[in-house]
Protein backbone atom coordinates (compact mmCIF):
# COMPACT_ATOMS: atom_id res chain seq x y z
CA UNK A 1 0.00 0.00 0.00
CA UNK A 2 1.50 3.50 -0.66
CA UNK A 3 1.61 5.35 2.27
CA UNK A 4 0.89 9.29 3.27
CA UNK A 5 4.34 10.06 3.81
CA UNK A 6 5.13 8.40 0.20
CA UNK A 7 1.99 10.28 -1.16
CA UNK A 8 3.31 13.81 0.37
CA UNK A 9 6.54 13.16 -0.75
CA UNK A 10 5.31 12.69 -4.32
CA UNK A 11 3.60 15.66 -4.23
CA UNK A 12 6.49 17.94 -3.30
CA UNK A 13 8.00 16.13 -6.47
CA UNK A 14 5.20 16.98 -8.26
CA UNK A 15 5.01 20.63 -6.64
CA UNK A 16 8.90 21.26 -7.90
CA UNK A 17 8.25 20.02 -11.32
CA UNK A 18 5.61 22.16 -11.33
CA UNK A 19 7.40 25.28 -10.48
CA UNK A 20 9.44 24.80 -13.40
CA UNK A 21 7.13 24.10 -16.28
CA UNK A 22 5.00 27.42 -14.74
CA UNK A 23 8.47 29.45 -14.74
CA UNK A 24 8.79 27.99 -18.07
CA UNK A 25 4.85 28.47 -19.28
CA UNK A 26 5.09 32.40 -17.74
CA UNK A 27 7.27 33.74 -20.88
CA UNK A 28 5.64 31.63 -23.02
CA UNK A 29 2.37 32.69 -22.44
CA UNK A 30 3.36 36.16 -22.57
CA UNK A 31 4.88 35.96 -25.77
CA UNK A 32 2.27 33.87 -27.28
CA UNK A 33 -0.51 36.10 -25.82
CA UNK A 34 1.27 39.59 -27.73
CA UNK A 35 3.03 37.96 -31.08
CA UNK A 36 0.89 34.18 -31.66
CA UNK A 37 3.95 32.97 -31.32
CA UNK A 38 4.77 29.32 -29.89
CA UNK A 39 8.24 30.07 -29.03
CA UNK A 40 10.24 26.69 -29.21
CA UNK A 41 13.37 28.85 -28.63
CA UNK A 42 12.14 28.97 -24.77
CA UNK A 43 13.31 25.92 -24.28
CA UNK A 44 16.50 26.42 -25.32
CA UNK A 45 16.98 29.14 -22.94
CA UNK A 46 17.09 26.89 -19.78
CA UNK A 47 20.06 24.63 -21.72
CA UNK A 48 21.70 27.97 -22.37
CA UNK A 49 20.99 29.33 -18.77
CA UNK A 50 21.85 25.71 -17.21
CA UNK A 51 25.19 25.38 -18.76
CA UNK A 52 25.74 29.22 -18.26
CA UNK A 53 25.25 29.04 -14.48
CA UNK A 54 27.52 25.38 -15.10
CA UNK A 55 30.68 27.58 -16.11
CA UNK A 56 30.37 30.77 -13.99
CA UNK A 57 29.15 28.96 -10.34
CA UNK A 58 31.37 25.60 -10.98
CA UNK A 59 34.15 26.07 -13.07
CA UNK A 60 34.57 30.07 -12.77
CA UNK A 61 34.17 29.45 -8.84
CA UNK A 62 32.11 33.55 -8.74
CA UNK A 63 29.94 33.32 -5.55
CA UNK A 64 26.59 31.86 -5.52
CA UNK A 65 24.27 35.21 -6.03
CA UNK A 66 26.76 36.76 -8.53
CA UNK A 67 26.53 33.85 -10.69
CA UNK A 68 22.17 34.09 -10.02
CA UNK A 69 22.26 37.32 -11.56
CA UNK A 70 24.78 37.15 -14.27
CA UNK A 71 22.55 33.70 -15.30
CA UNK A 72 19.33 35.90 -15.09
CA UNK A 73 21.55 39.00 -17.34
CA UNK A 74 22.69 36.64 -19.85
CA UNK A 75 19.23 35.12 -20.38
CA UNK A 76 17.26 38.52 -20.70
CA UNK A 77 20.12 39.76 -22.98
CA UNK A 78 19.87 36.03 -25.18
CA UNK A 79 15.86 37.01 -24.90
CA UNK A 80 16.90 40.21 -26.81
CA UNK A 81 18.74 39.40 -29.82
CA UNK A 82 16.31 36.24 -30.11
CA UNK A 83 13.51 38.87 -30.46
CA UNK A 84 15.73 41.30 -33.17
CA UNK A 85 17.67 38.89 -34.93
CA UNK A 86 14.61 36.25 -35.37
CA UNK A 87 11.38 37.78 -34.61
CA UNK A 88 11.18 40.99 -35.22
CA UNK A 89 11.60 41.30 -39.30
CA UNK A 90 9.01 39.02 -38.95
CA UNK A 91 6.01 40.74 -37.73
CA UNK A 92 3.07 41.47 -39.91
CA UNK A 93 3.88 38.31 -41.64
CA UNK A 94 1.99 35.19 -41.26
CA UNK A 95 2.39 33.20 -37.62
CA UNK A 96 3.51 30.23 -39.09
CA UNK A 97 6.66 31.81 -40.54
CA UNK A 98 7.39 33.19 -36.45
CA UNK A 99 6.55 29.15 -35.73
CA UNK A 100 9.26 27.95 -37.76
CA UNK A 101 11.43 30.50 -37.23
CA UNK A 102 11.33 29.50 -33.48
CA UNK A 103 11.85 25.90 -34.29
CA UNK A 104 14.70 26.69 -36.52
CA UNK A 105 16.35 28.81 -33.96
CA UNK A 106 15.72 25.87 -31.26
CA UNK A 107 17.73 23.38 -33.25
CA UNK A 108 20.42 25.52 -33.54
CA UNK A 109 20.76 26.48 -30.45
CA UNK A 110 20.45 23.34 -29.66
CA UNK A 111 23.30 22.04 -32.35
CA UNK A 112 25.36 24.74 -31.10
CA UNK A 113 25.45 23.72 -27.39
CA UNK A 114 26.25 20.04 -28.41
CA UNK A 115 29.10 21.56 -30.49
CA UNK A 116 30.39 23.52 -27.54
CA UNK A 117 30.09 21.66 -24.76
CA UNK A 118 29.57 17.74 -25.73
CA UNK A 119 26.88 15.33 -26.92
CA UNK A 120 26.89 13.82 -23.13
CA UNK A 121 25.31 15.23 -20.69
CA UNK A 122 26.96 16.85 -17.48
CA UNK A 123 26.90 16.05 -13.76
CA UNK A 124 25.30 19.29 -11.80
CA UNK A 125 26.13 19.32 -8.75
CA UNK A 126 23.82 20.67 -6.01
CA UNK A 127 25.61 23.72 -4.43
CA UNK A 128 26.65 22.81 -0.77
CA UNK A 129 24.29 24.89 0.69
CA UNK A 130 21.47 23.70 -0.73
CA UNK A 131 22.39 20.49 -0.62
CA UNK A 132 21.74 19.65 3.29
CA UNK A 133 18.96 16.73 4.03
CA UNK A 134 15.78 17.25 5.93
CA UNK A 135 14.14 14.08 7.69
CA UNK A 136 10.89 14.26 9.13
CA UNK A 137 8.42 11.86 9.78
CA UNK A 138 6.40 12.35 6.43
CA UNK A 139 8.87 14.39 4.12
CA UNK A 140 12.55 13.95 3.49
CA UNK A 141 13.79 16.96 1.27
CA UNK A 142 16.65 18.64 0.85
CA UNK A 143 17.38 22.68 1.09
CA UNK A 144 17.38 23.08 -2.67
CA UNK A 145 13.91 21.90 -2.87
CA UNK A 146 13.17 24.43 -0.65
CA UNK A 147 15.19 27.08 -2.57
CA UNK A 148 13.30 25.82 -5.91
CA UNK A 149 9.57 26.82 -4.52
CA UNK A 150 10.51 29.69 -2.90
CA UNK A 151 12.05 31.02 -5.54
CA UNK A 152 9.35 30.17 -8.03
CA UNK A 153 6.99 31.76 -5.88
CA UNK A 154 9.07 34.57 -5.33
CA UNK A 155 9.36 35.25 -9.10
CA UNK A 156 5.65 34.59 -9.73
CA UNK A 157 4.08 37.53 -7.23
CA UNK A 158 6.90 39.26 -8.62
CA UNK A 159 5.62 38.85 -12.23
CA UNK A 160 2.03 39.14 -11.46
CA UNK A 161 2.53 42.57 -9.62
CA UNK A 162 4.98 43.60 -12.47
CA UNK A 163 1.73 42.96 -14.70
CA UNK A 164 -0.80 44.13 -12.70
CA UNK A 165 0.85 47.06 -11.41
CA UNK A 166 3.47 48.39 -13.51
CA UNK A 167 2.89 51.35 -16.35
CA UNK A 168 4.64 48.55 -18.68
CA UNK A 169 2.94 45.40 -17.45
CA UNK A 170 -0.73 46.92 -18.26
CA UNK A 171 0.79 48.04 -21.33
CA UNK A 172 1.75 44.98 -22.20
CA UNK A 173 -1.34 42.94 -21.16
CA UNK A 174 -3.01 45.94 -23.31
CA UNK A 175 -0.54 45.07 -26.49
CA UNK A 176 -1.48 41.14 -26.05
CA UNK A 177 -5.04 42.17 -26.39
CA UNK A 178 -4.94 44.40 -28.84
CA UNK A 179 -1.93 45.18 -30.70
CA UNK A 180 -2.92 48.03 -32.98
CA UNK A 181 -4.76 50.26 -30.38
CA UNK A 182 -2.01 49.79 -27.92
CA UNK A 183 -0.32 51.85 -30.67
CA UNK A 184 -2.93 54.16 -30.70
CA UNK A 185 -2.18 54.67 -27.23
CA UNK A 186 1.29 55.70 -27.56
CA UNK A 187 2.71 52.25 -26.69
CA UNK A 188 6.11 51.44 -28.92
CA UNK A 189 4.95 48.05 -29.00
CA UNK A 190 8.11 46.95 -30.31
CA UNK A 191 9.79 47.78 -26.97
CA UNK A 192 6.83 46.27 -25.00
CA UNK A 193 7.63 42.74 -26.81
CA UNK A 194 11.51 43.12 -26.14
CA UNK A 195 10.63 43.28 -22.48
CA UNK A 196 8.50 40.48 -22.66
CA UNK A 197 11.60 38.62 -24.17
CA UNK A 198 13.91 39.65 -22.22
CA UNK A 199 11.97 38.81 -19.17
CA UNK A 200 10.62 35.56 -19.99
CA UNK A 201 13.94 34.22 -21.28
CA UNK A 202 15.47 35.53 -17.79
CA UNK A 203 13.31 33.34 -16.00
CA UNK A 204 13.77 30.37 -18.28
CA UNK A 205 17.77 30.70 -17.32
CA UNK A 206 17.10 31.01 -14.18
CA UNK A 207 14.99 27.79 -14.30
CA UNK A 208 17.83 25.46 -15.94
CA UNK A 209 19.75 26.36 -12.99
CA UNK A 210 16.76 25.47 -10.82
CA UNK A 211 16.65 22.09 -13.52
CA UNK A 212 20.38 21.56 -12.56
CA UNK A 213 20.29 22.03 -8.98
CA UNK A 214 17.03 19.55 -8.52
CA UNK A 215 17.99 16.84 -11.27
CA UNK A 216 21.69 16.74 -11.10
CA UNK A 217 22.01 16.28 -14.94
CA UNK A 218 21.73 19.28 -17.67
CA UNK A 219 22.45 17.93 -21.16
CA UNK A 220 22.06 19.80 -24.30
CA UNK A 221 18.79 19.11 -25.85
CA UNK A 222 16.93 19.27 -22.16
CA UNK A 223 15.20 21.91 -23.17
CA UNK A 224 12.71 20.76 -26.14
CA UNK A 225 10.35 18.55 -24.05
CA UNK A 226 10.25 20.65 -21.43
CA UNK A 227 9.68 23.48 -23.71
CA UNK A 228 6.90 21.84 -25.29
CA UNK A 229 5.62 20.77 -22.03
CA UNK A 230 5.54 24.18 -20.73
CA UNK A 231 3.75 25.36 -23.60
CA UNK A 232 1.45 22.20 -22.78
CA UNK A 233 0.63 24.00 -19.35
CA UNK A 234 0.03 27.42 -21.19
CA UNK A 235 -2.51 25.90 -23.29
CA UNK A 236 -4.31 23.51 -19.92
CA UNK A 237 -4.13 26.61 -17.87
CA UNK A 238 -5.63 28.44 -20.89
CA UNK A 239 -3.97 30.71 -23.39
CA UNK A 240 -3.63 34.23 -22.66
CA UNK A 241 -4.17 33.69 -18.70
CA UNK A 242 -1.30 34.33 -16.92
CA UNK A 243 -2.64 32.68 -13.92
CA UNK A 244 -3.65 30.47 -16.14
CA UNK A 245 -0.17 29.53 -17.09
CA UNK A 246 1.44 29.09 -13.92
CA UNK A 247 -1.38 26.91 -12.51
CA UNK A 248 -1.38 24.77 -15.85
CA UNK A 249 2.74 24.17 -14.71
CA UNK A 250 1.66 22.62 -11.32
CA UNK A 251 -0.95 21.05 -12.86
CA UNK A 252 1.14 19.28 -15.27
CA UNK A 253 3.89 18.76 -12.74
CA UNK A 254 1.29 17.06 -10.45
CA UNK A 255 -0.03 14.80 -12.58
CA UNK A 256 3.36 13.72 -14.44
CA UNK A 257 4.90 12.92 -10.51
CA UNK A 258 1.78 10.88 -9.34
CA UNK A 259 0.63 9.18 -12.23
CA UNK A 260 4.11 7.70 -12.15
CA UNK A 261 4.31 7.59 -8.77
CA UNK A 262 0.88 5.85 -8.53
CA UNK A 263 0.75 3.92 -11.94
CA UNK A 264 2.50 0.12 -12.13
CA UNK A 265 6.03 0.97 -12.76
CA UNK A 266 6.22 -0.25 -16.30
CA UNK A 267 4.14 2.86 -16.94
CA UNK A 268 7.10 5.11 -15.65
CA UNK A 269 8.67 5.01 -19.48
CA UNK A 270 5.56 6.69 -20.89
CA UNK A 271 5.52 9.83 -18.49
CA UNK A 272 5.88 12.12 -21.51
CA UNK A 273 2.54 10.68 -22.90
CA UNK A 274 0.57 10.64 -19.85
CA UNK A 275 1.47 14.36 -19.95
CA UNK A 276 -0.11 14.78 -23.28
CA UNK A 277 -2.97 12.47 -22.31
CA UNK A 278 -3.65 15.08 -19.89
CA UNK A 279 -3.59 18.40 -22.26
CA UNK A 280 -5.99 16.22 -24.71
CA UNK A 281 -8.49 15.57 -21.55
CA UNK A 282 -8.45 19.32 -20.30
CA UNK A 283 -9.22 20.38 -24.02
CA UNK A 284 -11.79 17.81 -24.42
CA UNK A 285 -13.72 19.40 -21.01
CA UNK A 286 -12.67 22.76 -21.44
CA UNK A 287 -11.33 23.67 -24.83
CA UNK A 288 -10.62 27.12 -23.91
CA UNK A 289 -8.36 25.55 -20.95
CA UNK A 290 -8.74 25.93 -17.06
CA UNK A 291 -8.66 29.58 -16.89
CA UNK A 292 -8.47 30.55 -19.89
CA UNK A 293 -10.44 33.36 -21.90
CA UNK A 294 -12.63 32.88 -24.98
CA UNK A 295 -10.61 34.36 -28.19
CA UNK A 296 -13.21 36.25 -29.91
CA UNK A 297 -13.22 35.56 -33.70
CA UNK A 298 -10.55 38.19 -34.93
CA UNK A 299 -12.01 39.68 -38.15
CA UNK B 1 -0.77 89.22 -42.60
CA UNK B 2 0.41 85.74 -42.38
CA UNK B 3 -1.67 83.17 -42.99
CA UNK B 4 -3.14 81.48 -40.32
CA UNK B 5 -1.74 77.90 -40.35
CA UNK B 6 -4.52 74.99 -40.09
CA UNK B 7 -3.89 72.35 -37.34
CA UNK B 8 -4.65 69.69 -39.89
CA UNK B 9 -3.89 69.32 -43.65
CA UNK B 10 -3.99 66.57 -45.59
CA UNK B 11 -2.68 67.40 -49.59
CA UNK B 12 -3.35 65.02 -52.22
CA UNK B 13 -3.12 61.86 -50.02
CA UNK B 14 -3.37 58.76 -51.91
CA UNK B 15 -3.61 55.58 -50.00
CA UNK B 16 -3.56 51.58 -51.35
CA UNK B 17 -4.27 48.47 -50.14
CA UNK B 18 -2.33 46.20 -51.98
CA UNK B 19 -2.68 48.10 -55.40
CA UNK B 20 -6.08 49.34 -55.42
CA UNK B 21 -6.15 52.66 -53.89
CA UNK B 22 -8.27 53.13 -50.51
CA UNK B 23 -8.57 56.52 -51.23
CA UNK B 24 -7.12 59.18 -53.95
CA UNK B 25 -5.54 62.39 -53.62
CA UNK B 26 -7.61 63.03 -50.46
CA UNK B 27 -7.51 66.90 -49.51
CA UNK B 28 -9.10 67.90 -46.49
CA UNK B 29 -8.32 70.68 -43.39
CA UNK B 30 -9.30 71.56 -40.06
CA UNK B 31 -9.07 74.56 -38.21
CA UNK B 32 -8.47 75.59 -34.54
CA UNK B 33 -11.57 74.63 -32.33
CA UNK B 34 -13.97 73.23 -35.21
CA UNK B 35 -15.71 70.18 -35.66
CA UNK B 36 -15.31 69.01 -39.09
CA UNK B 37 -17.39 66.21 -40.02
CA UNK B 38 -16.40 63.82 -42.58
CA UNK B 39 -19.29 61.30 -44.25
CA UNK B 40 -19.81 59.02 -46.46
CA UNK B 41 -21.09 55.36 -47.08
CA UNK B 42 -19.47 52.14 -45.81
CA UNK B 43 -16.26 51.83 -47.80
CA UNK B 44 -16.05 55.27 -49.10
CA UNK B 45 -12.66 55.76 -47.33
CA UNK B 46 -13.26 57.17 -43.95
CA UNK B 47 -11.19 54.97 -41.62
CA UNK B 48 -8.64 54.83 -43.77
CA UNK B 49 -8.41 58.43 -43.87
CA UNK B 50 -8.26 58.66 -39.81
CA UNK B 51 -5.54 55.56 -40.16
CA UNK B 52 -3.38 57.64 -42.24
CA UNK B 53 -3.54 60.74 -40.45
CA UNK B 54 -3.22 58.95 -37.11
CA UNK B 55 0.25 57.21 -38.86
CA UNK B 56 -1.15 53.88 -38.56
CA UNK B 57 -1.39 53.72 -42.59
CA UNK B 58 1.42 54.86 -44.44
CA UNK B 59 0.21 56.81 -47.93
CA UNK B 60 1.16 55.91 -51.30
CA UNK B 61 1.34 59.69 -51.99
CA UNK B 62 0.69 63.31 -50.74
CA UNK B 63 1.66 64.90 -47.50
CA UNK B 64 0.20 65.36 -44.10
CA UNK B 65 0.48 68.54 -42.17
CA UNK B 66 -0.11 69.06 -38.35
CA UNK B 67 -0.15 72.04 -36.85
CA UNK B 68 2.60 73.19 -39.69
CA UNK B 69 4.38 70.51 -39.29
CA UNK B 70 5.09 67.23 -42.02
CA UNK B 71 4.04 64.45 -39.72
CA UNK B 72 3.56 62.29 -42.77
CA UNK B 73 6.58 59.32 -41.89
CA UNK B 74 6.02 59.86 -38.08
CA UNK B 75 4.97 56.68 -36.60
CA UNK B 76 1.62 56.76 -34.59
CA UNK B 77 3.06 57.00 -31.05
CA UNK B 78 4.85 59.95 -31.95
CA UNK B 79 1.53 61.65 -33.56
CA UNK B 80 -0.07 61.09 -30.18
CA UNK B 81 3.10 62.82 -28.50
CA UNK B 82 1.70 65.91 -30.56
CA UNK B 83 -1.58 65.54 -29.75
CA UNK B 84 -3.55 63.47 -32.13
CA UNK B 85 -5.99 60.70 -30.70
CA UNK B 86 -7.70 58.63 -32.94
CA UNK B 87 -11.00 57.14 -30.76
CA UNK B 88 -11.11 53.73 -32.94
CA UNK B 89 -14.30 52.49 -34.96
CA UNK B 90 -16.39 49.72 -32.15
CA UNK B 91 -14.46 51.56 -30.01
CA UNK B 92 -11.51 49.39 -29.72
CA UNK B 93 -11.58 49.42 -25.87
CA UNK B 94 -8.93 46.59 -24.19
CA UNK B 95 -11.96 44.01 -22.41
CA UNK B 96 -9.70 42.50 -20.11
CA UNK B 97 -8.35 45.72 -18.52
CA UNK B 98 -10.74 47.67 -15.70
CA UNK B 99 -11.68 51.01 -17.11
CA UNK B 100 -9.31 52.66 -15.17
CA UNK B 101 -6.41 50.68 -16.47
CA UNK B 102 -7.82 51.81 -19.97
CA UNK B 103 -8.02 55.13 -18.77
CA UNK B 104 -4.45 55.29 -17.93
CA UNK B 105 -3.31 53.76 -21.28
CA UNK B 106 -4.66 56.88 -22.78
CA UNK B 107 -1.99 58.89 -20.84
CA UNK B 108 0.80 56.55 -21.95
CA UNK B 109 3.02 58.78 -23.17
CA UNK B 110 3.01 61.32 -20.32
CA UNK B 111 4.93 61.53 -17.41
CA UNK B 112 3.37 64.53 -15.13
CA UNK B 113 1.84 62.26 -12.68
CA UNK B 114 -0.42 64.97 -10.99
CA UNK B 115 -1.89 66.20 -14.32
CA UNK B 116 -2.72 62.61 -15.27
CA UNK B 117 -4.56 62.16 -11.69
CA UNK B 118 -6.32 65.75 -12.40
CA UNK B 119 -7.37 64.75 -16.08
CA UNK B 120 -8.43 61.16 -14.69
CA UNK B 121 -11.03 63.34 -12.33
CA UNK B 122 -11.73 65.46 -15.10
CA UNK B 123 -12.99 62.34 -17.13
CA UNK B 124 -14.98 60.97 -14.61
CA UNK B 125 -16.47 63.88 -14.18
CA UNK B 126 -17.68 64.18 -17.70
CA UNK B 127 -18.81 60.23 -17.62
CA UNK B 128 -19.56 59.90 -13.81
CA UNK B 129 -20.94 56.24 -14.98
CA UNK B 130 -17.11 55.30 -15.09
CA UNK B 131 -16.73 56.43 -12.24
CA UNK B 132 -19.15 54.06 -10.69
CA UNK B 133 -17.81 51.14 -13.05
CA UNK B 134 -13.64 52.13 -12.32
CA UNK B 135 -12.39 48.87 -11.46
CA UNK B 136 -14.45 46.70 -13.36
CA UNK B 137 -13.61 45.13 -16.44
CA UNK B 138 -14.23 47.05 -19.52
CA UNK B 139 -15.45 44.13 -21.28
CA UNK B 140 -18.65 44.34 -19.03
CA UNK B 141 -19.88 47.94 -20.03
CA UNK B 142 -22.59 48.89 -22.11
CA UNK B 143 -22.03 49.56 -25.59
CA UNK B 144 -22.58 53.64 -24.08
CA UNK B 145 -20.30 53.38 -21.81
CA UNK B 146 -17.91 51.51 -24.27
CA UNK B 147 -18.02 54.64 -26.16
CA UNK B 148 -17.81 57.07 -23.20
CA UNK B 149 -14.58 54.88 -22.24
CA UNK B 150 -12.94 54.95 -25.75
CA UNK B 151 -13.27 59.06 -25.67
CA UNK B 152 -12.50 59.21 -21.87
CA UNK B 153 -9.41 57.43 -22.56
CA UNK B 154 -8.51 59.25 -26.37
CA UNK B 155 -9.01 62.63 -23.57
CA UNK B 156 -6.62 61.21 -21.24
CA UNK B 157 -3.70 61.84 -23.68
CA UNK B 158 -4.62 65.70 -23.73
CA UNK B 159 -5.33 65.95 -27.02
CA UNK B 160 -5.45 68.67 -28.95
CA UNK B 161 -7.22 67.11 -31.95
CA UNK B 162 -8.96 64.15 -31.62
CA UNK B 163 -10.10 62.00 -34.39
CA UNK B 164 -13.55 59.87 -34.07
CA UNK B 165 -14.27 57.17 -35.55
CA UNK B 166 -18.26 56.40 -35.97
CA UNK B 167 -18.91 57.04 -32.24
CA UNK B 168 -22.64 56.73 -32.63
CA UNK B 169 -22.32 52.96 -34.31
CA UNK B 170 -24.76 50.68 -32.71
CA UNK B 171 -25.85 53.37 -30.10
CA UNK B 172 -29.56 53.81 -28.90
CA UNK B 173 -30.69 57.36 -30.15
CA UNK B 174 -30.69 58.12 -26.43
CA UNK B 175 -27.34 57.37 -26.35
CA UNK B 176 -26.12 59.05 -29.70
CA UNK B 177 -27.99 62.52 -28.07
CA UNK B 178 -25.98 62.44 -24.95
CA UNK B 179 -22.59 61.62 -26.91
CA UNK B 180 -23.33 64.36 -29.45
CA UNK B 181 -23.83 66.69 -26.10
CA UNK B 182 -20.11 65.57 -24.95
CA UNK B 183 -18.29 65.69 -28.30
CA UNK B 184 -19.70 69.68 -28.34
CA UNK B 185 -18.82 69.88 -24.87
CA UNK B 186 -15.21 68.17 -25.69
CA UNK B 187 -14.79 71.46 -28.20
CA UNK B 188 -15.75 74.08 -26.09
CA UNK B 189 -12.78 72.69 -23.87
CA UNK B 190 -10.76 73.57 -26.40
CA UNK B 191 -10.11 70.36 -28.35
CA UNK B 192 -10.70 69.71 -32.86
CA UNK B 193 -12.70 67.66 -33.62
CA UNK B 194 -12.85 64.93 -36.73
CA UNK B 195 -15.55 62.91 -37.02
CA UNK B 196 -16.41 60.17 -39.05
CA UNK B 197 -20.01 59.25 -39.56
CA UNK B 198 -22.16 57.28 -41.78
CA UNK B 199 -25.40 58.92 -39.78
CA UNK B 200 -25.20 62.52 -41.33
CA UNK B 201 -27.96 64.87 -39.53
CA UNK B 202 -26.42 64.74 -36.18
CA UNK B 203 -22.95 65.13 -37.63
CA UNK B 204 -24.17 68.14 -40.01
CA UNK B 205 -25.78 69.24 -36.52
CA UNK B 206 -22.90 70.02 -34.80
CA UNK B 207 -20.02 70.41 -37.63
CA UNK B 208 -18.45 73.62 -38.48
CA UNK B 209 -16.92 72.45 -42.21
CA UNK B 210 -18.29 68.72 -44.37
CA UNK B 211 -16.77 66.54 -46.15
CA UNK B 212 -18.25 63.80 -48.20
CA UNK B 213 -16.57 61.19 -49.78
CA UNK B 214 -17.50 58.41 -52.21
CA UNK B 215 -15.28 55.84 -53.09
CA UNK B 216 -12.26 57.42 -51.69
CA UNK B 217 -12.47 60.69 -53.30
CA UNK B 218 -13.89 63.76 -51.62
CA UNK B 219 -17.06 64.46 -53.27
CA UNK B 220 -18.75 67.73 -51.55
CA UNK B 221 -16.89 69.77 -49.20
CA UNK B 222 -18.94 72.87 -47.82
CA UNK B 223 -21.01 74.65 -44.65
CA UNK B 224 -23.25 72.48 -42.85
CA UNK B 225 -25.79 74.86 -44.71
CA UNK B 226 -24.45 74.55 -48.31
CA UNK B 227 -24.17 70.81 -48.17
CA UNK B 228 -27.37 70.47 -46.44
CA UNK B 229 -28.80 72.16 -49.44
CA UNK B 230 -27.62 70.09 -52.08
CA UNK B 231 -30.09 67.68 -53.53
CA UNK B 232 -27.99 64.74 -53.63
CA UNK B 233 -26.80 65.17 -50.12
CA UNK B 234 -31.18 65.05 -48.99
CA UNK B 235 -31.45 62.13 -50.71
CA UNK B 236 -28.56 59.65 -49.89
CA UNK B 237 -27.55 60.96 -46.47
CA UNK B 238 -30.53 62.61 -44.65
CA UNK B 239 -33.14 60.57 -46.08
CA UNK B 240 -35.48 62.44 -48.19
Amino acid sequence: MFSLSYFLQQSMNGIILGCIYALLALGMTVVYGILRLINFAHGALITLGAFFMYFVFFRLGLPFVAALFLVLGFGGVMGLVLDLVAYRKLRGGPEVALLITSLGFYTFIENFTKLIVSPQPYAFKTPEFLATLYRTPYLTFRTVDVFIILSSLLIMLAFHFFVKRTKLGIAMRATAENLEVANLMGIEVNRVISVAFVLGSAIAAFTGFLWGAKYGQISYDMGFLTGVKAFVAVVVGGVGSIPGAMLGGFVLGLAEILSIAFLPTRFAEYRDGIVFAILVLVLLIRPSGIMGIREEVRV
Amino acid sequence: MGQVISLLKVEKVTVKYGVIPAIQELELEVERGQIVALLGANGAGKTTTLKTIMGVLRPARGRIFYDGKDITFLPAPQRVRLGVALVPEGRGIFNRLTVRENLLLGAYHRKDQGGILQDLEEVYRLFPRLKERENQIAGTLSGGEQQMLAIGRGLMSRPRLMLLDEPSLGLAPLVVRELYTLIRRIRESGVTILLVEQSAPMAIGIADYVYVLETGVVKIAGTPREVESLEEVKKVYLGG
